[in-house]
């Protein structure tokens, strides 16, 4: 009898430290994923605003949009080791098909002549050059801020949208912003561009390129009702030549120019981006590791109550060492041990499952999981801290163990 | 008997209480044991006779009185102190073996040695003199649930001499074993305690195993009724 239990309690035994493995385990295969994911994300997205091909924007955030962009543009352009400034206006209008269809597209109006010196060299290829868009420097038609130019409506609409409408090159389309027929432009399609892949959305798939004069015009962004100027565009994004655009010094001394013509907008810089981009991601991960604490919180408490557990189970064994006078740190050490063991099994186990987990999301997902999960990066510094935690927290927990060990009384155990 | 030395181990007017239904297991009692002495302690089941083992052996620590090893103060030491005094002055030999069943017999008699941090090839030599002395080493590698009743004492004895202990405690040694194997273990016992010096006190119900002793204490409700030498 006492063999059959000893027996069921060994079973018994194993069976708990396969689910302390298992729970540090999935613990660890929760942070794994969230960290490599999130940060895959955050890095990704922080290449593509590195590979920009502008280094300052200038924006109006909370205001109705940059003014006088036109005169603005003029003189950021002056400014030496200024390539090319851009001034883009985005805003949503109605399409009317000659087929009588009408579809949601997003307008951007732009310099034809500065909006392809400031795409990213990613971009610059999927566009006509030079864009078919009339004047390129958009300046006839703005004549001053009178608007009295010959118009040249025309526009390029995006390959995608002009596959899925059937529009082609030379068609004319009406574009209205109220959404009402009576109160749209028609223009001319003089060509159509790429879109960048993306993988984290349909960003720029249904997009029309105007001059920004036109679309300003249409908008009612052009000019008030006295006939005032008002020449308003969402940013100026603003290419510097050479060298100096991989200069953080000159790009900042730039900005700072910038800054003092339009002391009322805002001016920043990629660089300032980037670092704001990289302290997003760092809140997010630590978001991730507080929400990730939550289960490996659960985990080394499981392994905890497992590790007191085995002082009840091996009381016989811990009281014969005692007993015999095995000094106490060789008691912590044997349970700092065990706890290592089943801590870095159930890392190992952890890291592969959340590895595998991510390598699975990223092949059998759906579209946009599958997206999100082949950005995924696994820092081996990252993951090395994680495990050093997880580690270490265990060797701390061995110490509630190795307390329970040395408190039963011996006489009583030897029995 | 006395030698002008203090006596090896010394009990004054000990008295243990088990808070749990205020069980009076030892009540003022007092006796010494002299260096390489050998006693037996007889008495009823329930009598003290494990209470007072266990603290001779510094296993559990009295609610009043003294316990001195060598003079010194012992029964009022912190564990660690303890711990340190039986592994290097105490062999203990259990009615029920307590062999750790993960090691071999090889193993558990290294024990000690590990424990006292000895040099790999001295625990090796002393595992296997101790182990032959016994008549273990065709079955050094076995585990415990491999040995019979009667190996596994001999083991458990072996392992109580790793360290070259001046107390050996018997409880009950041959309790759980056939008459020739309880003769056997009872000559290795004396043996060793002949040998090595060592005092050996032994607690048991029979009377033929309190015989090998010089010195018999008898013990009943927690006192001890009578301590005479053998005719």
């Amino acid at each position: 009898m006492r063999g059959i239990g000893r027996g069921r309690s060994l079973r018994h035994l194993r069976f708990q430290t396969l689910l302390a493995i298992a729970a540090v385990g999935v613990a660890v295969a929760l942070p794994v994923v969230l960290l490599s994911v999130g940060g895959g994300v955050a890095q990704h997205e922080l290449r593509a605003l590195q590979q920009s091909g502008f280094q300052v924007v200038v924006g109006a955030p909370g205001l109705h949009g940059v003014e006088g962009a036109h005169g603005l543009t003029t003189k950021i352009d002056a400014l030496r080791e200024v390539r090319a400034a851009s001034p883009i206006l985005s805003l949503p209008v109605t399409v009317f098909l000659p087929g009588g269809g009408q579809a949601p597209l997003l307008a951007e109006g732009v310099m034809p002549g500065a909006f392809l010196a400031t795409v990213s060299p990613e971009e610059s290829g999927l566009f006509p050059s030079p864009l078919p868009l009339g004047d390129p420097t958009d300046l006839h038609h703005f004549a001053n801020g009178s608007y009295s130019g010959a118009a040249v409506n025309s526009m390029l609409v995006s390959s995608p949208f002009a596959n899925s409408r059937s529009v082609t090159t030379g068609e004319r389309l009406a574009l209205s912003v109220t959404g009402n027929r009576s109160q749209s432009t028609v223009y001319n399609v003089t060509g159509t561009f790429g879109v960048p892949p993306s993988l984290l959305g349909p960003t720029g798939a249904f997009v029309a390129i105007l001059p920004l004069s036109d679309l300003q015009l249409l908008a009612g962004e052009a000019q008030a009702s006295d006939g005032s100027a008002i020449d308003a565009v969402d940013t100026i994004q603003v290419a510097l030549s050479g060298s100096a655009s991989s200069s953080p010094t000159t790009v900042a001394q730039v900005a700072q120019s910038i800054q003092s013509l339009v002391p009322y907008y805002d001016v920043s810089t990629l660089s300032q981006e980037v670092a704001s981009l990289q302290r997003a991601e760092s809140v997010l991960t630590g978001f991730y590791l507080a929400l990730s604490s939550f289960s490996l919180a659960i985990g080394l408490v499981f392994l905890g109550v497992l590790l007191v557990r085995r002082v009840d189970a091996l009381r016989s064994s811990i009281a014969i060492r005692r007993a015999l006078g095995l000094p106490a740190r060789s008691l912590a050490a044997e349970f700092a041990r065990t706890a290592l063991v089943l801590a870095g099994g159930g890392v190992v186990l952890g890291l592969l499952a959340g590895i595998l987990l991510v390598r699975a999301l990223a092949i059998y997902g759906s579209a946009g999981v599958a997206a999100v999960a082949s950005l995924a990066v696994f820092d081996p510094v990252e993951l090395g801290t994680l495990a050093a935690a997880v580690l270490g927290l265990a060797a701390l927990l061995s110490l509630a163990a190795t307390r329970s060990a040395l408190r039963f009384s011996l006489p009583e155990a030897l029995r | 008997m006395t030698t002008g030395k203090p006596p090896m181990v010394e009990l004054t007017q000990v008295t243990k209480r088990y808070p749990i239904g205020s069980v009076t297991a030892l009540d003022g009692v007092s006796f010494a044991i002299a260096a390489g002495a050998s006693v037996s302690i007889e008495g009823p089941s329930g009598c003290g006779k494990t209470t007072l083992l266990n603290l001779l052996g510094l296993l559990d620590s009295p609610t009043s009185g003294s316990v001195r090893w060598n003079g010194a103060a012992a029964g009022s030491l912190p564990e660690r102190e303890r711990a340190r005094l039986r592994l290097s002055g105490v062999g203990f030999i259990f009615q029920r073996f307590h062999l750790l069943p993960t090691l071999t017999a090889a193993e558990n008699v290294e024990l000690p040695l590990r424990a006292a941090r000895r040099p790999g090839p001295e625990r090796a030599a002393r595992v296997a003199e101790l182990l032959e002395r016994v008549g273990l080493t065709g079955r050094a590698r076995a585990y415990p649930h491999e040995l019979s009743g009667g190996e596994e004492q001999r083991a458990a004895v072996a392992r109580a001499l790793a360290n070259g202990p001046g107390l050996l405690l018997a409880d009950e040694p041959t309790g759980e074993l056939d008459r020739t194997n309880a003769d056997a273990v009872l000559d290795l016992l004396v043996e060793a305690h002949r040998e090595s010096g060592a005092a050996l006190v032994i607690v048991t119900h029979n009377p033929d195993v309190a015989a090998r002793a010089a010195r018999h204490l008898r013990m009943q409700d927690g006192r001890i009724l009578s301590d005479s030498l053998a005719e």
